[in-house]
């Protein structure tokens, strides 16, 4: 346990050394992860600005779901998301061997190598926009902060199920980017209030692929409105995560065994 | 007649200290150390009509930016290059329709089509007239025999089968002159033969040809010439056979004997290589020191020799002893 | 002169053909526009119907409008988009570049002439089935008001999207890894060319600053006449009009395209990576 601890710090060193070598596109990459995650926000704010509304949400509050939605990514692709990435170019290389051959679980590998210091831009605007709406708005009692906490844990579950979804297609489907334009449409339901939804669609982000739990869920929590079906969500989540690991390790085994 | 002439080459970079450690890395995100490097410091030679010229040297040595200064690839610092009439990187698309060339690391095949689609491709590019062309891919297809790989996906052929094609992107537009930039690197010995006897018979025809590479066997199956570039600068032109006296007269002997060989230090001028058993030693002669009758003579007097071969040293061991000579300043 | 022509069209068709053929053996990642597309689409469905359900216009849009509005964007994407941003940028990083000074034409030839090839494929495996998406499970009417102009129109977005796109990549001529300006270029690219939403509902102000970048005339100026009105910042332009005012904007984006290139191949034969 310790001795993985000391695995993951180090790449993280190693990852970061690394970025640092090419320091203009660091910073630059940084700030401009930043700028364009202001793009939907501001989509809202004109929104906002001409008069008109999502039912039963203040501005403020839709850009308190989003900066929650954009930290819930942020901190994914600052830890685990990367996975995808890596997973595409080493089965694209034919270089998954390396991490098969080391002694640790290879998911675990996979994990501590993607560290991307990038998304730290991300992170930046993602609380800057939160504690931004905070401010206009009453500010969450003890118990609303756990709840969210608790919501946002099952966030980042569910991104993680996403990228070993996506990591686990990339053993057969290989070389295809085009999984995050997937991925994008797919979660860009969850930038918005899931009441803007029909009943159907409503269901489908909860108790389906509940991605309702990225955004409106947590955000719901924090402003003290109703949570109803949150906990359902959060049930899914795990059976998501749960399959997730289950197919990751499916495709893992099937390239495994056909050699790569 | 010159094909090609170099004078006084030159060519400088400016780069900038990174450092290593993570603070030094840091610290290089606000203030840096601006670097010169002159890989080039002034090199010059010649080239003849049909030449098939071998340029060598270690790596970082001026090699990989001369051959892209000679393609047009790379502007120099100072300096001429006529090649054919043209200065390469002043002319360069009237000048690269008339050459061709081969980087062994970047393939000009596109991965996901078979090859022939990439040479229809540059059939239209270098205006090949559809005649001149087929004849062509058919008489380059025959000698490197890949009638029936040119129709697979490129991402399906082996690394020799790729190279062989390569070989016929480069020359589908009958260059004069043709520069190769490690052609060989990754290949198995049959493909290594088939490659070097293709350039034996195009070389043949009349094409120029500049070879760069590490397998010095490549050198000594194909070139009459060399040059060995270290530092940016050119340390020795002249054949083959000067490069191997240069290195001083030296020979290698494998000697086995009935008796356990005997008197093997007491021979001045031989530095032993390996011993495969008590009876046999491979070893290096200066003959300059003790010659080979005399070493023939000293061996027969303490043992009863029942094989030896003498052979010059591989180009390899000349090579490296030039550049580490070079290194102490001579 | 005849001559030169036709060597220019015959590379055209070979390297089309090449690219067409390369990217055929990728049809599935096509493909995938025949997911995302209708799913972004369903999204700014609900958006907007949430928006529009205080409001009866915007800026001149109905609900019904707006939504056409994203249709034929979506429609006319697959018809202009390519990568020629992507594609340059990662010759230059792998070195591969160098293959390309090895022969005798211009790389942003061969770019225009390979993404001729790949949106063929596009045609065929994106814009068919979306569109056929759109009209009859979308229900969403998509005829050009006047299809000639239409045609032009997106002739010249799909040059000025190209030309946009290549002059980014260029970009990589100085920057070690150009993810991060690439992606900010692009995401600006998309803004101000009307893709996410139409120009004409943002503030006054923002329009007018807009007209004088090249952006509007890749998707927002195809997709209005394609509708058949434009107006852009308080001015309105009968159709024939913003088309040649389209054209010009190309001409001039060709030109700076050019010399951008020049100056950076320039760059790329001086430090030879």
């Amino acid at each position: 346990m310790i001795r993985g601890l000391q695995i993951y710090l180090m790449a993280l060193k190693h990852n970061f050394a690394a970025r640092m070598a090419y320091r203009a596109d660091f910073i630059f990459s940084s700030l401009m992860s930043f700028v364009s995650e202001m793009f939907i926000p501001l989509i809202t704010f004109f929104i906002y600005e001409m008069g008109s509304s999502f039912p039963g949400w203040g501005f403020y509050e839709v850009l308190l779901l989003q900066g929650i939605f954009m930290l819930s990514n942020g901190v994914a692709r600052l830890t685990f998301f990367g996975i995808v990435s890596s997973t595409l170019g080493h089965v694209r290389e034919g270089t998954y061997d390396l991490l098969l051959i080391k002694p640790r679980s290879t998911l675990f590998l996979s994990i501590a190598n993607v560290f991307s210091p990038d998304s730290i831009g991300t992170i930046f605007a993602a609380v800057y926009i939160i504690r931004l709406s905070l401010d206009k708005l009453v500010w969450p009692g003890a118990l609303s902060w756990i709840e969210f906490l608790v919501l946002f844990l099952f966030s980042l579950m569910v991104l993680f199920s996403f990228s070993l979804f996506m990591a686990g297609s990339m053993f057969k489907w290989v070389g295809n980017s085009r999984i995050y334009e997937i991925f994008d449409s797919i979660t860009s339901f969850g930038n918005y209030p899931a009441t803007i939804f029909s009943k159907s669609f409503r269901i489908l982000i909860s108790n389906v692929i509940p991605i309702a739990l990225l955004g409106f869920f947590p955000a719901s929590a924090l402003l003290g409105k109703e949570i109803e079906g949150a906990l359902s969500a959060a049930l899914v989540c795990i059976i998501f995560l749960a399959l997730g690991l289950c197919f990751w390790r499916f495709m893992l085994s099937k390239y495994t065994s056909a050699g790569g | 007649m010159n094909i090609m002439t170099v004078r006084d080459l030159k060519k400088q970079y400016k780069t900038y200290e990174r450092g290593s450690s993570f603070i030094e890395t840091l610290k290089s995100l606000v203030v840096r150390e601006t670097i010169i490097i002159e890989a080039l410091k002034g090199i010059s030679f010649n080239v003849e009509d049909g030449e098939l010229l071998g340029l060598i040297g270690p790596n970082g040595a001026g090699k990989s930016t001369t051959m892209k200064i000679l393609t047009g690839v790379l502007y120099p610092t100072s300096g001429e290059v006529n090649i054919m009439g043209f200065t390469p990187w002043r002319q360069r698309k009237a000048y690269v329709s008339e050459i061709g060339a081969v980087f062994g690391q970047k393939s000009q095949l596109i991965w996901d089509i078979p090859p022939v689609d990439s040479f229809e491709m540059n059939r239209a590019i270098y205006a090949i007239p559809r005649q001149e062309f087929n004849k062509r891919l058919g008489l380059m297809v025959e000698i490197l025999n890949v009638e029936s790989v040119i129709r697979k996906p490129t991402r399906q052929l082996s690394l020799g089968e790729r190279m062989k094609c390569e070989f016929i992107m480069a020359m589908l537009h009958a260059p004069k002159i043709v520069f190769l930039d490690e052609p060989t690197i990754g290949l198995d010995v049959v493909a290594k033969d088939r490659i070097r006897d293709f350039i034996h018979e195009m070389n043949r025809n009349g094409t120029t040809f500049i070879l760069t590479t590490h397998d010095l066997g490549d050198i000594e199956r194909l070139t009459k010439r060399v040059l060995v570039i270290n530092h940016g600068e050119l340390i020795f032109d002249d054949g083959i056979e000067t490069l191997r006296c240069v290195a001083g007269s030296k020979k290698v002997i494998n000697i086995t004997t009935i008796n356990e060989l005997l008197e093997l230090d007491g021979v001045p001028g031989i530095s032993i290589t390996s011993r495969a058993s008590l009876f046999n030693a491979e070893l290096v002669l200066d003959t300059s020191i003790t010659d080979l009758n005399r070493f023939t003579h000293l061996m027969n007097e303490s043992n009863v020799i029942s094989d030896m071969t003498v052979k010059d040293p591989p180009i390899e061991n000349v090579v490296k002893e030039m550049y580490s000579r070079d290194l102490h300043g001579n | 002169m005849f001559r030169k022509i036709y060597r220019y069209f015959d590379i055209l068709k070979a390297v089309a053909s090449a690219t067409y053929k390369e990217w055929a053996a990728y049809r599935t990642h096509s493909m995938v526009s025949i997911f995302v597309g209708p799913v972004y689409f369903l999204v700014q469905f609900f958006i907007w119907k949430a928006v529009y359900a205080s409001r009866g216009s915007i800026n001149g849009f109905t609900l019904e409008q707006t939504l056409t509005y994203f249709g034929i964007s979506a429609l006319i994407e697959y018809l202009i988009m390519d990568f020629a941003d992507w594609n340059l940028q990662m010759l230059i990083h792998t070195g591969k570049f160098l293959t390309f000074m090895l022969k005798p034409m211009s790389h942003v030839y061969f770019a225009f002439s390979q993404k001729i090839g790949h949106r063929i494929l596009g045609f065929i495996f994106e814009f068919t089935p979306v569109m056929l998406i759109f009209l009859l499970v979308f229900r969403i009417t998509i005829f050009p008001v006047r299809p000639f102009w239409a045609l032009i129109s997106i002739i010249l977005g799909y040059l000025m999207r190209f030309l946009v796109d290549y002059s980014i990549g260029i970009t990589a001529f100085w920057f070690t890894k150009t993810s991060g300006i690439r992606r900010v270029f692009l995401l600006f690219r998309d803004v101000c060319s009307g893709v996410f939403f139409p120009l004409a509902f943002l503030p006054e102000l923002w329009q007018k600053a807009l007209m004088l970048l090249p952006f509007q005339f890749i998707a927002y100026v195809p997709i209005r006449v394609f509708i058949g009105s434009y107006e852009l910042g308080g001015i309105s332009c009968s159709i024939p009009q913003i088309v040649a005012i389209q054209a010009t904007a190309v001409t001039v984006m060709a030109i700076f395209t050019i010399v951008l290139y020049k100056i950076g191949v320039r760059r790329f034969t001086g430090v030879g990576t």
